[in-house]
């Protein structure tokens, strides 16, 4: 473990560093998980000020999806993973070989600089964040247990984003069309993750089958426990669920790992 | 600053590769050499997809694909002594790089087997890889975007060297290198031959027993070629480390290795001293000379084959045991100014050996 810690202490560094020399880079890429959830708010508040539905969309008003669309803008950031599109870029051109021959599991590696790039661009993000928070008036009505929960949810959910984004990533040692993939996995989580309407908006068929996928386990459940909108048995058993999702993510990265690097063993690197 | 190739630098200790790393095998005793790499019967195949061009034969692809098994490496054994500098030599795709990849770990071979320091290198165990380093002329283990020093501090710290013994080993690599005013720039601004001393000193930090290198002067200058060779050796010198070296320029294989190995199409031509293969492979001389006069209707194939001739320089091949009495009919015949007897260049005596033997081993 402390061997651990010392080579991702080490590379947590080094990766800063690269971030801090090219921050404009950095900030752009941040920018652009602001764009889609700043989009998704406005045309949601402008259908939930027409006259014809009450002024509202069933239970969010303006201000009830101000709140979910800034809380999805935060934890979408939180949750940000990109693996499955990088994953094929990395195999193919060797740099995954150099890694294979270090002694250190190359998933340690991605995990720190998915976690370096959060902190800087975290730094960067919350003016923004509070700017976009004054000017769109959101509405949340949690209380402590939500609060709290919220917290857990959030955290649980970045795992559960990274774990299963690098699952995907995997494929990559099976085929070389890893960005469409990785295109396909980000496209599933605008619909099922909640990026584009909260999940209860879908339409029946939609919802259930949201169950099958880890997306809204990674976005729209823990806006729906900060916003308040969640009841306590659905925090619990939403809490329970993302639990079995990080479980069954971490018990399919081992089999997809060991299975990986087989495949990659006997295709050649 | 002191030139690598002196080799004269005060390091010792902590630039040798670790000891007491090498397991020994079973059935060996420590009084025997011990092989630290051990190759029976290594085999490759790759299946590679094919198809016919066009958009019919696509369609075609899409139903029903069609493969090909390449046997890029087809039953080599060799053993390896602790210390020894071996260099792989064969054309573009004759199989070295498989061969290295397989054992440093990177590929599972088909068939066969191999033992690198008492280790399977593709069950990829972390004592292993801590004790191996693989340098690929063509790939990078640096983070080009910043200078290679934060490079080296990751390495120290995935391959959990002490924090002083790294620092001492970065400073004397660095030295032996020339790296000092290169420390500063970010990599992507270094040239080839200025990334390449990175690599290679990045890579020999946690000072590995056994360092593969797989065509490590690539593209770089014949000064820098030299220096990254001697660096090699010294490095080899100083601690035993063992070398297995791929290349295409023939200076890296003679100025560093008195072994070869000659491998085409996966199989392995030749494997011994490379003095052995010039013998085997050229039993004849070259005899340049410099003539005081143009030749006046003598012709001088009478004296060896006409390998070259220019203006009044000429180059004769002549079987080996035919020199003496060429060169006293030349020099009593002929108006020579100047007369040197030479083996064949290397190039051309490996060159023969991919080209007359093709797959049949020497």
């Amino acid at each position: 473990m402390r061997r651990l810690i010392r080579a991702i202490a080490a590379i947590f560094r080094v990766e800063l560093s690269t971030m801090v020399q090219y921050r404009g880079e950095s900030v752009l890429w941040a920018l652009w998980g602001v764009v889609y959830p700043a989009v998704a708010m406005a045309m949601w508040q402008a259908a939930a000020r027409d006259p014809a539905d009450g002024g509202g969309v069933a239970r969010f008003g303006q201000g009830g999806f101000a709140a979910y669309f800034l809380a999805s803008m935060v934890i979408g950031h939180l949750t940000t993973a990109w693996d499955a599109f990088e994953m094929g870029y990395f195999v193919r051109s060797g740099t995954y070989s150099g890694w294979l021959l270090q002694p250190l599991l190359p998933i340690w590696r991605s995990a720190t600089v998915n976690f370096a790039w959060k902190l800087f661009t975290t730094t960067i993000l919350v003016p923004i964040w509070l700017v976009i928070a004054w000017a769109a008036r959101p509405e949340f009505r949690v209380d402590g247990l939500h609060l709290a929960a919220g917290v857990v949810s959030v955290v649980l959910a970045v795992g559960i984003s990274f774990l299963w984004g690098y699952i995907v990533g995997l494929t990559a040692f099976w085929t070389k069309r890893t960005e469409a993939i990785g295109e396909l996995w980000f496209g599933a989580s605008l619909l099922f993750g909640g990026r584009l309407a909260p999940i209860e908006l879908l339409p029946t068929p939609l919802r259930e089958l949201s169950y099958l996928m880890p997306h809204q386990w990674t976005l729209g459940f823990p806006c729906e426990v900060l916003m308040g909108h969640a009841s306590v048995t659905r925090v619990w058993s939403g809490l329970l669920w993302q639990l079995a999702w990080l479980a069954a993510g971490a018990a399919i990265f081992r089999l997809a790992w060991n299975a990986s690097v087989r495949r990659y063993c006997a295709v050649g690197g | 600053m002191r030139d690598a190739a002196e080799g004269g630098c005060g390091t010792s200790e902590s630039m040798r590769p670790r000891k007491g790393a090498g397991r020994v095998l079973a059935g060996h005793s420590l009084e025997n050499p011990v092989s630290i790499v051990l190759a029976e019967n290594l085999t490759k195949t790759f299946r590679v997809p094919q198809r016919e061009p066009g958009l019919g034969a696509a369609l075609r692809a899409v139903l029903r694909r069609k493969y090909t098994d390449v046997q890029a490496v087809a039953g080599v054994s060799f053993s390896i002594e602790p210390g020894e500098i071996v260099g792989f030599l064969g054309p573009n795709g004759a199989g070295k790089t498989t061969t290295l990849k397989m054992l440093t770990g990177l590929l599972h071979p088909t068939a066969g087997s191999a033992i690198v320091m008492g280790h399977v290198p593709w069950k990829r165990e972390r004592e292993y890889l801590r004790r191996v380093s693989l340098v690929m002329g063509q790939r990078s283990k640096l983070n080009w975007d910043l200078p290679a020093m934060d490079s080296f501090l990751v390495q120290l710290a995935i391959y959990d060297v002490p924090e002083s013994e790294g620092r001492k080993t970065i400073d004397e690599l660095v030295e032996l290198l020339e790296l000092g005013p290169l420390l500063k720039k970010p990599v992507r601004n270094l040239s080839l031959g200025e990334r390449m001393k990175c690599e290679l000193c990045v890579s020999l930090l946690h000072r590995p027993q056994v360092l593969f290198l797989d065509e490590p002067t690539i593209g770089v200058d014949i000064t820098m070629q030299a220096r990254i060779r001697h660096f090699i050796a010294d490095y080899n010198r100083r601690g035993g480390a063992t070398v297995i070296l791929t290349s295409h320029y023939m200076a890296d294989v003679t100025a560093l290795c008195r072994r070869i190995i000659v491998i085409n199409h996966g199989r392995i031509l030749f494997d011994g001293p490379l003095v052995g293969l010039v013998e085997r492979m050229a039993p004849f001389k070259l005899i340049a000379i410099d003539l005081e006069r143009d030749l006046d209707g003598v012709s001088p194939e009478r004296y060896g084959e006409l390998v070259s001739r220019d203006a009044r320089k000429l180059t004769l091949r002549v079987p080996k045991d035919a020199v003496a009495a060429a060169t006293s009919r030349l020099l009593a015949e002929l108006p020579v100014l100047d007369l040197t007897v030479q083996d064949p260049p290397i190039e051309d005596v490996i060159a023969n050996v991919f080209h007359v033997k093709q797959d049949s081993p020497l």
